[in-house]
C-alpha cells in the first residue's frame, strides 16, 4: 500500500468510525470494568482478612522481631549467631531467674529483676545487661552462692547442678547488641501474668495484648582471632563491645537480619521456581489439613491475613512436591533442611526435587558430607520458618491444640460450619 | 485487488514457527530430566525450577501469543480491504517484541523470575526495562491493528475483527494488571486475586478470542463454505465479554479467599457453557455442509480437531471449578493437561492450521508437502491424545490417592492414613503416567519438526507462482 493511499485511508477515519465500532468498543470495557470492580477491587473492603493481621503475636514478629534480630549466616567452624539489637524505650526486657541462674544487682535495678518461682513477669523498656559479677557485686554474688548451697542441703537436693549468678547493671547507653544463645524460630512471647515497668507506655505495642521482649540479655562482645584462617573475630564474654548497626552489618562481621533474610528467602523461592512445584496453602479440605497436621493435631486451613506481610505470594498450582504452608512447624530443624537442599532423595527417598548445591559452599571441611550453608540457605531456611509458625503466639499455638477454628472439632463433625 | 503489505505478518509468525521448536523442545527436556529421569543434568542453571519458566513463557509468549499478532496482521488487512495502517510502526513493534522476548523467555535460568504465575518477565535485567518495552510493543500492535480497523474499506466488522478488537482492549488491561499493577496492590490475597484475574484472561480474554477470530476466518476461508450462522457468532461474542473476566478466583477453590468469590467465580465458570457451545455449534454446523473437506485439506483437520479440543477444555474447566470436582482435581497432573489441552491442543492447532493457509498466500507458492503434513497432523493428534490422556488419568488418581487421607472420622484415623500411603508415595505411583507423558511430547516434538521443514522447503526452496493461481 503507498502512501497516497494510506492518507485518503485516513481521511475516512471519521466516517468509518461510526455507530457500531463505538458500540463494540463502548461495550466490551463496560462489560469488562463491571467485573474488575466487583471482583479486584471490591473484595478488600468487603472482606476484613484480607487487610487484618491474624494476631498481635504477628504484627510484632514481622514489625518488631525481624527487623531487630540479626544473624551471622556463614560461620566456619562454630554455629549461626544470633545478635539482637536492643534499644532504649523500644525493645522490651526481662530478667528471668531460673533453677539455674539467679541475678544480683545495685538496689536501684532490683525492682527488674523477676525472681524465681515468681508467676508474674516482670518487663522493662529501660536497657539494661546481664554480665558476670564484677566490682562490688562479686562479694554479694559469693554471699547468694552461699546462702543457696546451704539452703540445697537443708533440702537434700540431689541435683548437682551448678547456680550461675550474673550481674545486672545498667550499661547507659541507648541501643547496645546482645547475644541470644538460643537464638529459635519462635520468640520469647508473654501473653499473661507480666507488668511493664515504666512509668508510661513508650511503644504502642507494648499495649497490645501479649509481648515480645528479649530475656536476659548478655552483651554480644567480639574479640579478633588469628588462630583460624577465615574467621577474623569470634565472640568473647571479655572483648570488644560492638559500636553499631553498621559495624555489625558489615562485611567483617557479616550480619543480615531477620527481615532481611526472609525477603531473601521470597526472592530466592520464586527464582528458584520453588512455587511451581509447592503450594503454600493449607486448603479447607481434610486432606490438605491432615497432610500438614502434626501428631495429634491438624493444621488450621490457611487464611488470607497470614499472607498480608508477603511481597509475593505463591499459592500455587501443583503439588510435585508437598505443600509448604506449615512447614515450619512440621519441619523445624535446620539440619534437615540442610540435608534435604544438599541431596532431597537423602531425606526423602523417592522425591524428585533437584539438588541445590548453590545453596552451600565447597567447602573441604564438610560436614556429613554437606557443603557449608550460605546466604542463600539461611534466606530460604528463614523463609520457610514463617510458614504455619505466625498465626498466633506460641502460647496459644495450633500445635497444642488451641487452634482458634478448631479445624480437629469440625472434620471430626463436632463443630458445625457456620 | 488491494496489494497486502505481509511483511509485518512474515516478521511474527516466521520467527514464531522456530520458538515453538525451541520452546517444545524444552517442554520434552523437562519432562524427561525431572521426571523420568530426575534431576539427571543437575546444577543452579538448568534445574527444574529455573528451566520451566523458559518452557511456558517461549511457548505461551514466543509461540502462541506471537503467531496469534503474525495471523491477526494477515487477515485484519484482508477483513478490512486496505493494507496494514503503518508498516514502519510494525517493524519497531515486532523488533522490540522480539528482543524483549528473546532476553526476556531465556533469562529465567540466571535467576530472573519475577514470581508471578505468567507474568515471570523480568522487570529489567540490567539497564533494560524488559516489561516496559514487551508493553510498549503491544501497544504499537494494538494501535496499528486499530487504526486498520478504523480506516478500513469494507463497512461491514466480520466477527473475527471484533474478536480482534475484544483482545486488543482486554490484552491492554490485563497485562497492565497482571505485570505492573500487583506491585502497588495490598500484600496478600489483593495481589493473588489479582494474579488470577491476569492468569484467566489470559488464556480466556487473549488466546480465546485470537483463536476463535482464527478460526472464523480460516475456515470458511479454507472450507470455501460460509460460516453457518451469523447470529450464534454474536451469541458467542458477547457472551465471553460478559462471563470470562468474572472467573479467575476459580483458580483457588478451597483457598484462603474469600467464599463468595470463589462461589461467584464457580457461577460464572458454568455459564462459560454458553459462548462455548454457541462457538463450537457455529463450527461444526459449517464444516457440516461438506465433510469431505476435512478429509482432503490437512488444516482444516487441524481446525476440526481444535475444536473439538476447545469443546473438551471447556467441558473440563466449569467442572473443575465445581467445589467437589476440584477437590480430587485441583494441584494434580489433571492440571496441567488442562492448561495443555486449551494451549496446546485448541489454539495451537488453530494457529497451525492458520499457517497452512497463509504461508503459501504470503510466499505465492504452494506448500512443499502435502504427504508431511499429513505425517504432521497424524503425529501431533496422536501424541497430543497420549500425553494429554496420560496426564488426566495420572492426575485423576493421584487425585484420589490424596483423597484417600479423608477416609474416617476422626483425626487419629486420617493421620493413619497419611502414614500409610505419605505423600512421597503417591509421587512414586504417578511415575508410569509420567512416562508415557515424556513420549508423547516426545512425538508431538517430532511431528512439529515436520512442520517447521515443511514450512521452511516450502518458503525458500519452492518457486513463486503468479498469485492468481495461489488464489
Amino acid at each position: 500500500m503507498n502512501a497516497s493511499k494510506n492518507r485518503s485511508s485516513f481521511a475516512r477515519f471519521m466516517h468509518s468510525f461510526e455507530k457500531s465500532t463505538l458500540f463494540l468498543i463502548l461495550g466490551i470495557i463496560l462489560l469488562f470494568s463491571t467485573s474488575i470492580s466487583v471482583i479486584l477491587i471490591a473484595p478488600r473492603y468487603i472482606d476484613s482478612t484480607w487487610t487484618t493481621p491474624s494476631s498481635p503475636y504477628q504484627v510484632q514478629m514481622y514489625e518488631i522481631a525481624d527487623p531487630h534480630l540479626y544473624m551471622r549466616s556463614i560461620s566456619e567452624g562454630s554455629e549461626l549467631q544470633y545478635v539482637h539489637h536492643l534499644k532504649k524505650n523500644s525493645t522490651l526486657l526481662a530478667f528471668k531467674e531460673s533453677e539455674h541462674l539467679r541475678f544480683v544487682a545495685p538496689p536501684l535495678l532490683e525492682k527488674y529483676i523477676t525472681r524465681y518461682q515468681e508467676p508474674k513477669l516482670l518487663l522493662t523498656s529501660q536497657l539494661l545487661l546481664v554480665r558476670e559479677p564484677e566490682g562490688k557485686m562479686v562479694e554479694e554474688a559469693e554471699a547468694m552462692r552461699k546462702n543457696l548451697e546451704s539452703q540445697k542441703k537443708e533440702q537434700e537436693n540431689k541435683t548437682k547442678t551448678e547456680i550461675q549468678i550474673a550481674e545486672l547493671y545498667d550499661p547507659q547507653v541507648e541501643e547496645a547488641f546482645s547475644i541470644d544463645p538460643e537464638g529459635g524460630i519462635i520468640q520469647e512471647w508473654v501473653d499473661e501474668n507480666f507488668t511493664i515497668l515504666d512509668d508510661e507506655v513508650k511503644q504502642p505495642y507494648h499495649e497490645n495484648y501479649g509481648v515480645i521482649y528479649v530475656q536476659n540479655p548478655k552483651e554480644f562482645r567480639i574479640t579478633p582471632d588469628e588462630s583460624e584462617k577465615n574467621t577474623h573475630w569470634r565472640y568473647d564474654p571479655a572483648g570488644k563491645a560492638v559500636q553499631d548497626l553498621e559495624e555489625l552489618t558489615s562485611p567483617s562481621l557479616g550480619f543480615y537480619s531477620r527481615r532481611e533474610l526472609i525477603e531473601m528467602g521470597e526472592h530466592i523461592y520464586a527464582i528458584e521456581g520453588c512455587w511451581y512445584c509447592h503450594t503454600d496453602q493449607t486448603r479447607t479440605l481434610i486432606e490438605d489439613v491432615v497432610l500438614n497436621g502434626s501428631d495429634s493435631y491438624p493444621a488450621p486451613p490457611s487464611s488470607a491475613n497470614e499472607f498480608i506481610y508477603q511481597k509475593i505470594t505463591f499459592p500455587g498450582t501443583r503439588r510435585i512436591g508437598p505443600d509448604v504452608s506449615r512447614v515450619g512447624v512440621k519441619r523445624p530443624s535446620r539440619e534437615w533442611h540442610m540435608s534435604h537442599f544438599w541431596a532431597p532423595t537423602k531425606t526423602s527417598e523417592g522425591s524428585v526435587m533437584p539438588a541445590f548445591p548453590h545453596f552451600f559452599d565447597r567447602d573441604s571441611k564438610q560436614k556429613n558430607g554437606v557443603g557449608v550453608p550460605n546466604n542463600r540457605f539461611e534466606a530460604i531456611y528463614q523463609y520457610m520458618m514463617t510458614k504455619g509458625t505466625r498465626i498466633t503466639a506460641p502460647t496459644q499455638a495450633w500445635w497444642l491444640g488451641k487452634d482458634p477454628i478448631q479445624t480437629k472439632e469440625i472434620i471430626e463433625g463436632q463443630k458445625k460450619l457456620q | 485487488m488491494t496489494a497486502y503489505d505481509d511483511r509485518p505478518a512474515k516478521l511474527f509468525i516466521y520467527p514464531s514457527i522456530f520458538f515453538m521448536l525451541i520452546g517444545m523442545f524444552v517442554g520434552v527436556f523437562l519432562a524427561f530430566n525431572s521426571f523420568i529421569f530426575p534431576d539427571y543434568f543437575s546444577g543452579e542453571h538448568i534445574h527444574f525450577g529455573r528451566v520451566r519458566p523458559v518452557h511456558v513463557s517461549t511457548v505461551t509468549l514466543s509461540w502462541l501469543l506471537s503467531v496469534d499478532v503474525g495471523l491477526m496482521f494477515y487477515f485484519v488487512p484482508r477483513l478490512c480491504g486496505i493494507s496494514i495502517w503503518s508498516a514502519p510502526l510494525a517493524f519497531v513493534g515486532a523488533g522490540l517484541w522480539w528482543c524483549t522476548l528473546l532476553l526476556g523467555t531465556n533469562s529465567f535460568p540466571w535467576g530472573t523470575n519475577w514470581g508471578w504465575e505468567y507474568a515471570e518477565l523480568p522487570m529489567w535485567i540490567s539497564w533494560i526495562p524488559i516489561k516496559f518495552f514487551f508493553g510498549i510493543s503491544w501497544v504499537f500492535i494494538a494501535v496499528n491493528l486499530f487504526m486498520t480497523i478504523f480506516c478500513r474499506r469494507f463497512e461491514k466488522l466480520y466477527v473475527s475483527l471484533w474478536y480482534c478488537m475484544g483482545t486488543l482492549i482486554w490484552t491492554t488491561f490485563t497485562v497492565f494488571v497482571g505485570n505492573f499493577a500487583l506491585d502497588w496492590l495490598p500484600g496478600g490475597m489483593s495481589k493473588v486475586n489479582a494474579s488470577w484475574f491476569y492468569v484467566h484472561n489470559l488464556v480466556g480474554l487473549i488466546y480465546t478470542p485470537m483463536g476463535l477470530a482464527i478460526v472464523y476466518y480460516f475456515l470458511p476461508k479454507l472450507a470455501n463454505i460460509p460460516i453457518y450462522s451469523h447470529r450464534l457468532s454474536m451469541i458467542g461474542f458477547w457472551s465471553i465479554a460478559f462471563i470470562y473476566a468474572w472467573i479467575g478466583t476459580h483458580h483457588q477453590i478451597h483457598g484462603p479467599m474469600s467464599q463468595w468469590l470463589q462461589t461467584t467465580s464457580i457461577v460464572f465458570s458454568i455459564w462459560l457453557f454458553i459462548p462455548v457451545w454457541t462457538v463450537v455449534h457455529n463450527f461444526m454446523a459449517t464444516i457440516q455442509r461438506d465433510w469431505r473437506k476435512y478429509v482432503e485439506s490437512v488444516p482444516i483437520r487441524f481446525l476440526i480437531m481444535g475444536v473439538i479440543f476447545y469443546l473438551i477444555t471447556c467441558v473440563q474447566g466449569p467442572l473443575m471449578a465445581l467445589r467437589n470436582v476440584n477437590e480430587i482435581t485441583s494441584k494434580t497432573d489433571w492440571v496441567i493437561g488442562h492448561s495443555h489441552i486449551s494451549l496446546y491442543g485448541a489454539f495451537t492447532f488453530f494457529a497451525i492450521a492458520g499457517i497452512y493457509q497463509a504461508v503459501p498466500v504470503m510466499s505465492q507458492k504452494p506448500l512443499w508437502s502435502n504427504k508431511l503434513a499429513e505425517w504432521h497432523f497424524s503425529l501431533n493428534l496422536w501424541g497430543s491424545l497420549l500425553f494429554l490422556l496420560s496426564l488426566w488419568i495420572g492426575g485423576f488418581l493421584q487425585g484420589l490417592m490424596w483423597a484417600n487421607w479423608a477416609d474416617g472420622s476422626s483425626y487419629a484415623e486420617f493421620h493413619d492414613n497419611l502414614m500409610r500411603l505419605p505423600f512421597l508415595q503417591t509421587i512414586a505411583n504417578t511415575r508410569e503416567w509420567w512416562i508415557l507423558r515424556g513420549i508423547g511430547g516426545l512425538i508431538i516434538l517430532v511431528g512439529n519438526f515436520l512442520f517447521a521443514i515443511n514450512i521452511y522447503n516450502t518458503v525458500v526452496l519452492k518457486k513463486a507462482l503468479s498469485p492468481v493461481q495461489v488464489e
